[in-house]
């Protein structure tokens, strides 16, 4: 058997590229699900944690845990396998009059800063929901951290890096993986910017918690406003 | 004709070899005018460098008429120059203003070894056409035109991709240096034909491999490239590449050597 197309993967420019480019779009899609789970905070304690006591009653969770860890892993690696050679080839600066020439985003410019900070962003998510107690209830944790001003600042930080990242990371995979037709690749771009655009709703949802517009929403009407919304 | 020249401050980088250290040099030029290129200013420079006794300025061109790819320098940060889709060449003086100082340096990569001067080494970039960029074909009359019919579309793609000259603009203004739109458009060319097609999947894999070797970066998609290639090579080359590499990679039985 010969092994060397899969040994190409992570030898070759294209191979690792293609592995950032999977694992990126399986962790874009994995975001949006984690977005809608979220929003249903919105609806209530009961809504919200029995979603939660649903997924975790779901025997298969620490094994789809384990391959998000994967995922997670294969893209930090190739990006910083590749970043690493790309400073080989070009150095930080290449010129003394650096300009762009027209091709850069924030976003494109920004994508290794951006990595940076969603990698420490990520171990202090993990550290604060994933590692930490859970006895008073997932609803309970999360609106108590959403109301810590210190907490919502880091998070909604985070937050705008992961929809600054996105918003060139999304057209890039495409591009990566030659889905790149005149027909259809400003479509794409689109498409990724409106995705980055949800990203930020990760911020307003916290914002949302630490104004305390969820307690104005109590009242019958709004509340009853706010229901027809939802469904 | 009236010499209705300027003067311009020029910012050179100075190199004498790979080895040694480069710092940027100031020259002032007095007598130049609008309808210069931007390579016969330099050539007027040289000659009164030559005249003071003083060692020139090592710059390399061939044509000085935007096809053959020789002539490449950073210019106020923009490579080939302030003019879109252009070489330097084809670059004149009238884009210039009285009392300008401008800023010209080698393109750079660590792929592109420096000479001298403003002059760099791209053989790198025959050596990635050396390991895939032909095709077999009978020697001999020319074969019939009509025998492998190429649609009009198909014939005006590949050409596009065929346009490139080899400058190395896109190595020089990619964030990583970069080859892949090079690349891209040098695979491009021969997959779209009919003739490209018995060694498209070992020309994809061998290409890249070559390229790698090289040590150029690797693309980060953020189109730079495209922004600068003289040729208006589209980055839809480089979509291509990456989709050659996948088939050839994941669906051909076929292997390149190690």
């Amino acid at each position: 058997m010969n092994l060397r197309f899969a040994l190409r993967l992570f030898t070759s420019s294209l191979g690792k590229k293609t592995v950032m480019a999977l694992s990126g779009l399986a962790l874009t899609f994995f975001m949006l699900v984690h977005l809608a789970e979220n929003l249903l905070l919105l609806k209530g304690e009961a809504a919200y944690n029995g979603w939660v006591d649903f997924l975790l009653s779901n025997p298969l969770i620490p094994l789809a845990e384990l391959g998000l860890l994967a995922v997670f892993l294969a893209h930090i690696i190739t990006g910083l396998w590749v970043r690493y050679e790309n400073y080989k080839a070009a150095g930080f600066s290449k010129y003394e009059e650096s300009k762009s020439q027209g091709g850069r985003t924030i976003g494109s410019a920004t994508m290794i800063y951006t990595a940076f900070a969603l990698l420490a962003y990520l171990i202090y998510h993990m550290m604060h929901f994933r590692f930490a107690d859970h006895s008073i209830g997932f609803y309970q944790m999360v609106t108590e951290a959403f109301r810590n001003k210190v907490f919502v600042a880091i998070y909604v930080a985070g937050a705008l890096a992961l929809a600054l990242h996105v918003s060139h990371g999304f057209q890039s995979a495409f591009q990566t993986l030659g889905l790149n037709h005149d027909k259809y690749f400003s479509f794409i771009k689109t498409a990724g910017y409106i995705t980055a655009l949800f990203m930020t709703l990760f911020a307003m949802l916290s914002l949302y918690f630490l104004l305390g517009l969820d307690a104005k929403f109590s009242s019958p009407y709004q509340q009853k406003v706010l229901e027809t919304v939802i469904n | 004709m009236e010499n209705k020249g300027f003067s311009i401050t020029l910012r050179i980088w100075k190199q004498a070899s790979a080895e040694s250290e480069g710092s940027f040099q100031v020259y002032k030029i007095d007598n130049v005018i609008a309808d210069m290129s931007f390579l016969e200013m330099l050539d007027v420079l040289n000659e009164k460098l030559l005249k003071e006794g003083k060692e020139p300025v090592a710059v390399e061109s061939d044509c000085r008429e935007g096809i053959c790819g020789c002539c490449g320098l950073v210019i106020n940060g923009d490579v080939h120059g302030p003019d879109e889709h252009s070489t330097v060449c084809q670059l004149h003086m009238r884009r210039f203003r009285d009392g300008d100082v401008i800023t010209i340096e080698p393109f750079r990569a660590s792929s592109f070894p420096h000479i001298k001067d403003l002059v760099i080494d791209r053989s790198a970039l025959d050596k990635i056409i050396a390991a895939g960029g032909y095709i077999s074909a009978n020697a001999g009359s020319a074969p019939e035109a009509n025998s492998l019919p190429v649609n009009k579309p198909l014939a005006e793609k590949a050409m596009d991709a065929a346009a490139c000259i080899g400058c190395g603009a896109c190595v020089a203004a990619c964030p990583n240096s970069a080859a892949m739109l090079f690349t891209g458009a040098k695979i491009s060319h021969l997959a779209l034909l009919p003739q490209g097609g018995p060694e498209r999947h070992l020309r994809a894999l061998n290409m890249v491999k070559a390229m790698d070797s090289l040590g150029f970066g690797n693309c980060s998609n953020e189109y730079e490239c495209e922004a600068v290639c003289p040729k208006e090579i589209k980055i839809s080359n480089i979509a291509r590449m990456n989709r050659e590499f996948l088939k050839a990679n994941f669906l051909s039985e076929e292997e390149i050597e190690k």
